[in-house]
């Protein structure tokens, strides 16, 4: 029996970041509502704090969907985390900024402050009753005592699952073993991976992440996403099936493609 | 000593370009770091003589090749195996094959071509398996994209078990991408941080041309469109600090950051395209009209906008505000 790994879909989220797509309210149901029928654990639907009709495209997409969960992408910060809850996701993903780059020269803040606020924005989400998913930005050029520390504090604040992004995709199968073997030695938390594809690696690390203990994938439709974009939703599929049990099979998947060609080809 | 050999010129047989092309194609590949270049001989008959500088390898189909065409660095071939510079090729499709190779141990160099799988399978005990099974021998990976894993395949071979691996330019002939490797051991190990990786704009378009393909807008490296940002979280980030959001600078390979406005963009993005675009930056509140013209006309259009395309929407905006 293969052991099974569940896809968190972000073509509505990560995948339209990409230039030269935007998609309207119809298009994002459209695709969710495929993406809900063959099986996609969640769907990342999307950034309430962008606009008002992106939040009622969410909404829609809630309304229309019956298997998935519907998760919503927001920044580590109180106000956008009051505003992304009112679409009531069924999970909220907060990123949040671990490496010293994003931390010091982004943010000009420090360890303690990331420490102090992604458990408020926490706290908020769960005492609304929303699941909390949070995204380790930047991990893969990250202090690693920091990111066991902020797990541990994670954990205790009742989060089950964090997201290592591999933000600027630089990756290589070795170091992503390493990083998620540590994790998972020091702490029982679930493990997403979200890998971009700058060196072209984005399938291969998503499968050496899911070997090392990550249960949750992060795909999109034709790779779709910043820069090079992310992990390709079919490829993962068709480079791992001979290991793991998918809850769809790969021509349920280049259905989707065919089906969503026209909405998405500006990003490819 | 890392060796990369890129086998590009294996591949357009049935294509040929110009000799001239063919000495710049060779060319433009040293000089971002690849240590030799395969041809194929109808390659190198285009190519008349090979160029002062470099090392070429041939690729051979019979040991009496070698005498027709003297004078390369090795040769390459499927059928002969324990000869002076040769490297003998094999094909190994299944991580299951690997023993095979304890029937070639007496080759000084060999090629394993394959290995698609590898990477679902237990990938660095097998790695290290073909080293033991293999001691004396001289061997070279060339994994093949089957499963879109052959550059991290090329690339962990490098860093944990080899030193010498086959790729080809954007992953021709269903290889690692030659340009991912060298970006990947640049950044990895630093691994020959001084060459020049700024003509990959220029290797490309010669590739395309000799090939007859256009490369994919978001390839790795060599992509058109891999340095254009759009969202207001990452246009902002780049804005401060370009590192934050980027691997490595876009100069390095040259290209360069473009921000594209569209219906993730933020008030800051817009004030910078007004900016860069040379004109005046408005009232907090015009800007916010216009951002809100952005988002709809963008999402009406299902599509970014281009600059002059943002130019038009801005100038009409401010316009109506100021009436």
């Amino acid at each position: 029996m293969k052991e099974t790994k569940y896809i968190v879909d972000t073509t509505l989220r990560d995948g339209e970041q990409s230039p030269g797509i935007a998609l309207r309210m119809e298009d994002k149901v459209k695709i969710a509502k495929m993406l809900d029928e063959i099986g996609v654990y969640e769907i990342e639907a999307g950034v309430p704090c962008v606009s008002q009709k992106e939040s009622d495209s969410i909404q829609e997409i809630i309304n229309n969907t019956k298997k998935s969960k519907i998760s919503v992408w927001s920044r580590m910060n109180t106000a956008d985390v009051k505003q992304s809850i009112l679409c009531k996701p069924h999970i909220l993903h907060i990123g949040t900024p671990v490496s010293y780059i994003q931390i010091y020269s982004k943010l000009k803040k420090n360890k303690a402050w990331v420490q102090k606020n992604v458990l408020d924005c926490v706290e908020i989400a769960k005492n609304n009753g929303i699941d909390v998913t949070v995204g380790l930005e930047d991990a893969s050029r990250s202090d690693i005592g920091f990111i066991l520390s902020l797990i541990k504090d994670l954990k205790k604040a009742g989060v089950d699952i964090i997201r290592i992004a591999d933000t600027v995709g630089i990756l290589t199968p070795s170091r992503t073993k390493e990083i998620i073997e540590t994790i998972k030695a020091y702490s029982d938390i679930e493990i997403e991976m979200h890998i971009h594809n700058d060196l072209g690696m984005a399938v291969a690390n998503s499968l050496v992440g899911a070997k090392a203990g990550a249960s949750y994938i992060d795909c999109t439709l034709f790779g779709i996403g910043e820069r090079t974009g992310n992990c390709n939703f079919y490829d993962f599929v068709h480079a791992s099936e001979s290991i793991y049990q998918f809850a769809m099979n790969k021509k349920q998947i280049r259905r989707i493609e065919d089906e969503c060609y026209p909405l998405l080809k500006g990003a490819l | 000593m890392i060796r990369i050999i890129d086998n590009t010129l294996t591949g357009f047989d049935g294509n040929l370009p110009s000799k001239e092309e063919l000495q710049r194609f060779c060319k433009l590949l040293f000089t971002i770091g690849v240590d030799a270049v395969e041809l194929s001989m109808a390659a190198y008959e285009k190519l008349e003589k090979l160029p002062e500088e470099g090392n070429y390898i041939l690729q051979i189909d019979y040991v009496d090749d070698m005498r027709k065409y003297p004078g390369f660095y090795r040769y390459t071939c499927r059928f002969e195996q324990n000869m002076e510079h040769m490297i003998h090729e094999v094909q190994i499709n299944d991580a299951r094959e690997i023993v095979r190779l304890r029937a070639l141990q007496h080759c000084k160099e060999i090629r394993i071509i394959g290995l698609d799988d590898l990477m679902s399978g237990t990938y660095e005990k097998s790695m290290h398996e073909i080293k033991k099974l293999l001691p004396n021998s001289r061997i070279n990976l060339c994994p093949e994209n089957t499963f879109h894993c052959a550059s991290a395949l090329a690339v962990q071979w490098l860093l944990q078990c080899g030193s010498d691996v086959t790729t080809s330019f954007a992953g021709l002939k269903n290889n690692a991408a030659t340009e991912e490797i060298i970006m990947a051991l640049r950044l990895a190990v630093r691994h020959k941080p001084n060459r020049d990786l700024t003509i990959f704009p220029d290797l490309t378009r010669l590739f395309e041309a000799i090939s007859g393909s256009r490369i994919s807008n978001k390839k790795p490296v060599i992509g058109r469109d891999i340095f254009k940002v759009e969202a207001g979280i990452h246009a902002d980030g780049i804005l401060k600090n370009p590192a934050t959001y980027e691997a490595y600078a876009p100069s390095c390979v040259g290209g360069r950051s473009e921000l594209v406005i569209g219906k993730h963009s933020g008030t800051k993005a817009i004030k910078l395209k007004l900016g860069e675009l040379q004109l005046n930056i408005p009232t907090e509140e015009t800007v916010m009209k216009l951002l809100e013209a952005v988002k709809d006309i963008c999402t009406e259009y299902r599509s970014s906008l281009k600059d002059d395309e943002f130019a038009r929407l801005a100038a009409e905006v401010i316009a109506h505000e100021r009436n």
